[in-house]
């Protein structure tokens, strides 16, 4: 009788399955197991740990019950979870079971046969070479026999008295035939005949086999070709003579047989049907999705995240790439599906079959793949994600730097307590590099605060943690590690002053190719509009490039950060301290804000009602262009140093020097109070078009009309065409999703009557119509 | 242990040794049915397979351009087949992987066959049995027995699945069988045989437990396989019948061309992965869910996508929403299907007096029970069958046993001859005589007292209160204290410490129910790890079929009533709901079924019937049909 008090009957929640002691929670039972247990077997450990990863799966429903570790029995039956077995799909994998092979017994049983039937055939090969190798033609016959005779000896005459294959006997009616391959006897009806044709297409495909194996340099082909021309030769002659035997060989049934045999191996080799031609181009393109896919994945995921990581462009070609390789999938796989469907004797079921199946895999393919594909934000969406993007971003800035000096501060009143401190040492905590505590003897610095080690590039980082080691280093008193980290540092900034040489330099560069492109872009936008004054125009294409630039141009700006970092800093400060600002800063100009300002500064040339030489023009609208950006920065201080005022910063002149003068940081605080006097510090601006509203109210230089601003873009402005040229730009872009989207049903389409849904056909075919339609519509609108 | 993976696995690498190119399979009857339950055409046309071929079929055209890949079983047939083709090669090169051991003479006369070398692999891959779930494989083989006795080619079928699973997981057990049964020691000794004449491949690394292979007999337990299901999976086979993951529903009534067979595989439909082990009940309310999530992403049909985003949200949905139509109405015709005949049949009343029969000792009320039920008409004259045999098996000893009064019900009620033969052939096949071990009363005092505890709390749920014997047997077995003069090891060795991989086969075959049980057993032991597999995997019907006697056919399913041809009741017996207080003079506190009630879509493709009783848990919160009783506590 069982005792009633076993252990394992009763006791569930976190036992070791080793010593089935009880621990209490899932941590101190990976311990324990790590601590005691880690020698034994791997099997166990393989068991332990699906047990943990089903636990940390329960983990979530245990949390619901912190107090209790002890899962409790379950709510009922199968739904009880948290005992500890596995899920039979949970099982962890295994391994491939156990196989045997027996391909070296087959082998070697094969090759015992294979040799000897390899020996046959090929002395057939050599016996019919010599039988070919003379002009049978022109010789006599007599001299004929002989040389056959000479080739193979033929069984005397007695030996057989009767056909060896028929059975009847041999007489002077019924004579003996030899085979001039094997040299045995056979009766007239039994003898086969090889034509010379097809004796030299057996000899010459093994000596070219040989050739090309022999000797590479010498070309198979003269080979060939000259033997053909005897062939055709000889035939031509053959055809007069049809009659004689001499240009035949006989031979026997076996030696024929296997004379085909190896024909049609041969022209298996030889031969490779359309289908495989196709199949093979099928799994090209195929193989180039999967290469492609992926990356247009990531790219778009990128994009629709609003990252700035990937261009729209290039995101937008790279679809259209591979779609064009569906449809190459699509239309390869019904060319296989339809081959030799016209035929005269109709292909085997199976072949169709077989092309059914390709068809209906690679249908699948595209799908599924096709799918997958998610679509590219339009331009206007791109620009919002990315404005959402910024936002969020800086969010989290704020509160993780909230959270740093927090912490900080509390590491300060911590450390206050152990070492008097310096004004320097305040400084290093701030910065996000607090000496850690210290452990038994050693002295280890820790890395830059999270702020800025996120965001500027791996160089620059690297030049803060170290600056901060050595200050951490200096607290401490270790003179021989501040010498070290400072000769680091050394290298470390004049390796970053070069990179940024030439990335200066880069950026020039990149800048004048990106002013050529929108040049491209605009004169194609606007032919039309080519009449109108030329300044009007400059200013107005220099306008969109600022714009443009706004959301094309990324590039990590480290400069002020890096040089600046005290200014920066105090700029940290003052947002903690300012709750104002960093609301403020959350929001960032959309394109349409950026714009919104332009017009604005522009006022003056509207009211004069005379075009303005167009360097002024120019300047005001890269000051003006500033303008957004400057209110960006608070924002943006260290980590979106990335986004913005790189941007505005080449607009202006692509010279670091002008860079390095312009602090975004000072001018932005008067910014703040000049700029914006009538807005009220303490309730944080509403939106971006609030504020623009609020511009032209204090300014003299407002315009006539001081309402709206947007009416105004509807006079005579110069930079009236700008705001044209906004929807003008998108319209291609709408297009071309409108195209897409078209593709795509058609092939939903496509696929819905293959699976003969003649609902959803409709439906589809419906929407294909109305998509058609606006497409119509909107090319109609345009022209 | 993974069985479905094990077998999975080895199919992948045939076709991953074969290299890129199109392919064709070439397998045999059975290997075509252990093929298809791990991987869908779908899945395999990815890898490049295009054609299934059997090698037996004479139909086959000479195609150079393909590699064949043969999964083949070891059979002198299909050595033979396989020589003719390598005589005259199809294609142009060939992968052969059979599926269990083969003789080094057959190897020899396929290689000599092979004279234009176009033999490529030769391998024995032992995936040598049905993988039906993670932890529940079948041999598909139903009769293995001939009466007591092993039917001689069964028994090396059965051995050779077996051994090919211990293989395929790597596995090299103990043996332990259930000592009443004659074949079940057979087996074991012929699983031991190989292991001893195959021992280098058997060789696997040690593990600190040895695994152990427990060899059980049917009919042991005879009661299992003819309880009326109620979880998903077991339910299906049970109404409908499973045979390799397909469903044929050509029987149900307006069914449409596309669902006249379906395939339910966990493997690839979320749906049925995540609800094969949940009650009727549990599987309403998802399936209404299930639908609703379609309808969602369902576009309508006057809905006119005005804006592109619109568009797009469809085009982008499409193929879940194409996927997903195929699961909604496959799930919905299948469940609908299911409340239809538990209506017509009257399931629920039956399947509780059966549970009744099954696990209480209670025999006056069963007695009136089955009696009160036979009167019944809309009972078939099957369930009544059943019924009488439940309650043959169960009190066959009994003092006031009245089998004679019940057999005369059962001819009163026109229950034809076949069916009351088979009362008899059940108790001649899993009687007391045979059993081996006590089906029904308690026999220690900790099982006594679980009894007397459940008496006390009362039943969970009525319908599925029976655990199969199985349950038991495991259980012991994991804590160590299965009984050696029940189940003696094969050996001389024994297990000291508690057993970690247990692969149980069942001669006669498993049922789901046990399949469930084990599932159950695996998600709540921690480090063990339960396989269970089966000559086959049994439902009433097939059961009663390998007992011998079951007569062929689906028309033991009419009634009496039906068969006069009063089918216009149909829609009355639809609508039809369960009086749940009818039944007040059962003392246990006892949860009712809910209510549940589906309205399905328009344009569905088939519209079944409200879905109304299940039973179970919790009462369905979507709005009841009108007039529709919710469940009264009592």
């Amino acid at each position: 009788m069982a005792s009633l008090d076993d252990p394992g009957e009763v006791r569930e929640g976190f036992l070791c399955p080793l010593c089935l002691k009880d621990l209490q929670s899932f941590c101190q039972l990976q311990s324990h197991y790590e601590e005691e247990h880690s020698g034994e077997d791997r099997d166990v450990k393989g068991q332990i740990k699906s047990l943990v990863q089903k636990a940390k799966k329960a983990k979530n429903r245990l949390l619901k019950r912190e107090g209790d570790d002890r899962a409790e029995s379950g709510t009922q039956g199968y739904e009880s979870f948290s005992y500890g077995g596995v899920d039979p799909y949970m099982w962890e994998p295994q391994e491939l079971g156990a196989v045997r092979s027996h391909l070296s017994d087959f082998k070697k049983h094969r090759a015992a046969r294979i040799d000897h039937y390899v020996v046959e055939v090929n002395k057939l090969i050599i016996r019919l070479e010599k039988l070919t190798a003379f002009d049978r033609t022109n010789t006599e016959s007599a001299k004929i026999r002989a040389i056959e005779k000479s080739v193979v000896p033929w069984v005397n005459d007695q030996d057989v008295p009767f056909c060896p294959d028929c059975g009847n006997k041999f007489s002077i009616r019924n004579r003996r035939h030899h085979c001039r391959l094997c040299g045995s006897i056979m009766c007239k009806k039994c003898m086969e005949l090889i034509s010379l044709p097809f004796a030299n297409k057996l000899t010459s495909a093994s000596k070219d086999s040989l050739s090309t194996h022999t000797s590479p340099s010498q070309s198979p082909n003269s080979v060939h070709g000259s033997r053909r021309g005897s062939i055709s030769s000889v035939s031509s002659v053959s055809s007069v003579l049809d009659e004689k035997d001499d240009d035949r060989i006989r031979c026997c049934t076996h030696c024929k047989d296997t004379l085909l045999k190896r024909e049609q191996q041969i022209d298996e080799k030889e031969h490779t049907p359309d289908i495989v031609k196709l199949y093979e181009k099928l799994r090209l393109c195929m193989e180039k999705v999967d290469q492609k896919a992926p990356e247009y994945i990531r790219m778009a995921a990128s994009l629709n995240a609003g990252e700035t990581t990937y261009s729209l462009e290039h995101a937008g070609d790279l679809r259209i790439e591979v779609q064009k390789v569906y449809e190459l999938i699509d239309a390869l796989s019904k060319k296989i599906l339809t081959l030799g469907l016209n035929q005269d004797p109709p292909p085997h079921p199976n072949t169709l079959r077989l092309q059914r199946m390709i068809r209906y895999s690679a249908t699948l393919f595209v799908q599924e793949k096709l799918l997958g594909l998610m679509s590219l934000p339009t331009r206007e969406q791109f620009e919002e994600l990315k404005k959402k993007r910024k936002q969020e971003m800086e969010r989290k800035r704020i509160l993780e730097r909230q959270a740093a000096l927090e912490s900080q501060r509390r590491l300060k009143e911590r450390r206050s307590d152990l070492a008097p401190r310096t004004a320097n040492g305040e400084v290093a905590s701030l910065r996000g590099g607090p000496a850690p505590l210290r452990k038994a003897e050693g002295w280890l610095p820790l890395s830059g605060g999270q702020g800025q080690s996120e965001d500027s590039d791996p160089l620059l980082q690297q030049i803060h943690n170290i600056t901060s080691f050595i200050r951490q280093a200096r607290a401490a008193g270790r003179a021989d590690e501040v010498r070290t980290l400072q000769e680091n540092l050394r290298q470390l900034q004049d390796e970053y002053d070069q990179q940024q040489t030439e990335k200066a330099i880069e950026l020039s560069r990149r800048q004048a190719e990106e002013e050529d492109l929108q040049r491209e872009q605009l004169q194609m936008l606007r032919e039309r509009e080519w009449e109108r004054e030329r300044e009007q125009f400059q200013a107005a294409s220099l306008h969109t490039r600022t714009r443009s630039l706004d959301f094309r141009e990324i590039r990590p700006f480290q400069l002020e950060p890096g040089r600046e970092p005290r200014n920066h800093l105090a700029y940290a400060l003052d947002l903690g301290s300012s709750p104002v600002q960093s609301s403020a800063a959350q929001k960032i100009p959309s394109p349409v804000s950026a714009l919104e300002p332009v017009r604005v500064w522009s006022g003056p040339p509207a009211i004069g009602q005379e075009p303005l030489p167009q360097s002024t023009v120019s300047q005001q609208s890269e000051l003006a262009s500033l303008n957004p950006f400057e209110e960006e920065d608070p924002s943006s201080p260290t980590a979106d140093s990335t986004t913005s005022p790189p941007a505005a910063e080449p607009a202006s002149g692509p010279s670091a020097c002008i860079l390095k003068e312009y602090n975004p940081f000072e001018e932005e605080e008067e910014e703040a109070v000049a700029g914006n006097p009538f807005t009220n510090p303490d309730s944080p601006a509403p939106n971006p078009f609030d504020e623009e509203d609020e511009y032209p109210c204090p300014r003299p230089s407002s315009p006539p009309v001081p309402g709206n601003p947007f009416e105004e873009a509807t006079c005579t402005n110069p930079f009236e065409m700008d705001s044209d040229s906004g929807p003008e730009g998108e319209e291609p872009i709408e297009e071309e999703l409108l195209l897409q989207q078209i593709d795509n049903i058609k092939a939903y389409i496509f696929d819905a009557k293959q699976c003969g849904r003649l609902d959803e056909v409709e439906l589809l075919t419906e929407n294909l119509r109305e998509l058609k339609r606006t497409l119509a519509k909107q090319k109609g609108g345009t022209d | 242990m993974n069985v479905v993976f094990a077998v999975k696995q080895y199919v992948s690498k045939m076709i991953e040794d074969s290299g890129p190119g199109m392919k064709v399979l070439l397998m045999d009857k059975e290997t075509t049915g252990i093929v298809s339950m791990v991987y869908t055409q779908s899945e395999i046309l990815q890898k490049e397979v295009y054609l299934f071929e059997r090698i037996d079929s004479q139909n086959r055209e000479i195609m150079k351009h393909l590699k064949a890949i043969c999964f083949l079983r070891p059979t002198k047939e299909n050595v033979d087949y396989l020589i003719q083709e390598l005589r005259r090669p199809k294609y142009s090169i060939y992968f052969i992987y059979f599926s269990n051991v083969i003789s080094k003479s057959d190897v020899k006369s396929l290689a000599e066959a092979d004279e234009q070398e176009v033999v490529a692999e030769v391998q024995e891959f032992y995936g040598d049995y049905i993988a039906v779930n993670p932890h529940l494989f079948s041999l598909n083989i139903l009769g293995c027995c001939q009466g007591r006795n092993w039917d001689p080619a069964q028994l090396s079928r059965t051995t050779q699945g077996l051994t090919a699973l211990l293989l395929s997981l790597k596995k090299c057990p103990m043996i332990r069988y259930q000592l009443s049964s004659e074949s079940a020691k057979r087996l074991a000794e012929c699983v031991k045989q190989v292991i001893t004449k195959e021992y280098e491949l058997f060789e696997f690394r040690r593990t600190e437990v040895p695994p152990l292979l427990l060899i059980l007999d049917r009919c042991d337990d005879a009661i299992t396989p003819l309880l009326n299901q109620w979880t998903y999976q077991a339910m299906v086979h049970e109404l409908l019948g499973i045979n390799n993951n397909r469903i044929d529903l050509s029987r149900v009534p307006g069914i449409s061309k596309d669902l006249r067979e379906v395939v339910l595989s966990a493997e690839n439909d979320e749906f049925y992965a995540n609800n094969m082990y949940l009650n009727f009940a549990e599987i309403g309310s998802n399936i209404k869910n299930l639908m609703e999530d379609f309808q969602k992403k369902k576009p309508k049909e006057q809905q006119k996508l005005e804006s592109i985003a619109d568009m797009k949200a469809f085009v982008e949905n499409y193929p879940q929403f194409k996927k997903m139509s195929g699961t909604v109405s496959k799930h919905v015709t299948v469940v609908g299907e299911l409340s239809r005949l538990v209506s017509e049949r009257n399931l629920l009343e039956v399947s509780e007096v059966e549970q009744e029969l099954a696990c209480q000792n209670d025999h006056s009320s069963a007695l009136q029970n089955v009696k009160r039920l036979l009167q019944n008409p809309k009972v078939t004259e099957f369930d009544a069958a059943r019924l009488v045999m439940l309650y043959a098996l169960h009190y066959e000893r009994h003092s006031s046993n009245s089998l004679p009064g019940l057999m005369m019900d059962l001819r009163n009620k026109g229950v034809s001859e076949k069916y009351r033969k088979l009362v008899s052939a059940i108790v001649e096949y899993g009687g007391k005589r045979v059993r081996g071990s006590d089906l029904f009363s308690p026999k220690d005092a900790v099982a006594i007292t679980k009894q007397f505890l459940k008496g006390l709390k009362g039943v969970e749920n009525v319908y599925t209160q029976h655990q199969p014997f199985l349950h038991e047997t495991l259980d012991h077995l994991i804590k160590g204290k299965l009984k050696e003069n029940l189940y003696p090891y094969l050996g001389p060795n024994t297990l000291r410490d508690r057993p970690q991989d247990i692969v149980v086969f069942i001669i006669g075959g498993a049922t789901y129910e046990e399949a469930l049980t084990v599932y159950n057993l695996n998600r709540t032991t921690p480090g063990v790890r339960i396989v269970l597999g089966g000559t086959t995997v049994h439902n009433t019907k097939s059961n009663l079929k390998s007992t011998g006697q079951f007569p062929r056919g689906s028309s033991g399913f009419r009634t009496a009533q039906q068969k006069q041809g009063e089918l216009s009741s149909y829609s009355e017996v639809h609508k039809q709901t369960v009086n749940l207080n009818r039944r007040g003079e059962r003392r246990r506190r006892v949860r009712r079924p809910a209510q549940l009630a589906l309205n399905l879509p328009a344009g569905f493709p088939h519209r079944p019937q409200v879905l109304e009783e299940s039973l179970g848990f919790h009462a369905c919160p979507y709005n009841p049909p009108p007039g529709s009783l919710l469940t009264p506590e009592l």
